[in-house]
């Protein structure tokens, strides 16, 4: 059951959802299912970078690894975007 | 919810740019991941490299010449 079926008019009296409650329930949703999508880019590739071989605990220098990884890829978006975006040839 | 307020110009317009801005965020993700592949290829440090970005940078870019090369072919060939 979504969320939007619990706003939704069943019989008369009650509330309607305006467009402007729709469309803050849809940014809100979307907003999330980007971060979402994001956070699991995130988790695959540094992964892939920081646990070479996976031991019985995360070391010290595998988290710092993880934490810097994860800087370093918010900062390589940021780069991508600005060169698809701003920056010209 | 008012049947007719899903018809609305305004609910049409607002689904058309979360659609464009949708589209934009794959392509920065897409990129992002095949950039950071390409380009940063040891562990991680606590900054990037100038031969990083650059490299990040010019992935990019130089995408996108691919793209227009790649639209250019395909148009030659109808």
């Amino acid at each position: 059951m979504d969320s939007f079926s619990s706003h939704s008019s069943m019989g008369s009296g009650s509330p309607q959802m305006s467009t402007e409650d729709l469309k803050d329930q849809l940014k809100t949703q979307l907003a999330q299912a980007y971060a979402q999508e994001f956070l699991e880019t995130v988790r695959e590739k540094c992964f892939d970078k920081c646990i070479t071989k996976p031991g019985s605990s995360l070391s010290g220098s595998e988290s710092s690894c993880i934490s810097r990884c994860v800087e370093r890829y918010i900062e390589a978006t940021g780069i991508i975007s600005r060169a698809l975006f701003s920056a010209p040839r | 919810m008012d049947p007719s307020s899903l018809n609305s110009a305004e609910l049409e317009q607002f689904l058309s740019q979360e659609k464009e801005r949708a589209m934009v965020n794959e392509m920065v993700a897409k990129l992002t991941s095949a950039c950071w592949d390409k380009c940063i290829t040891s562990s991680p440090g606590s900054k990037f490299s100038s031969s990083e970005t650059s490299c990040l940078s010019n992935c990019a870019h130089r995408y996108m010449d691919m793209s227009l090369i790649i639209m250019k072919r395909f148009q030659s060939m109808n």
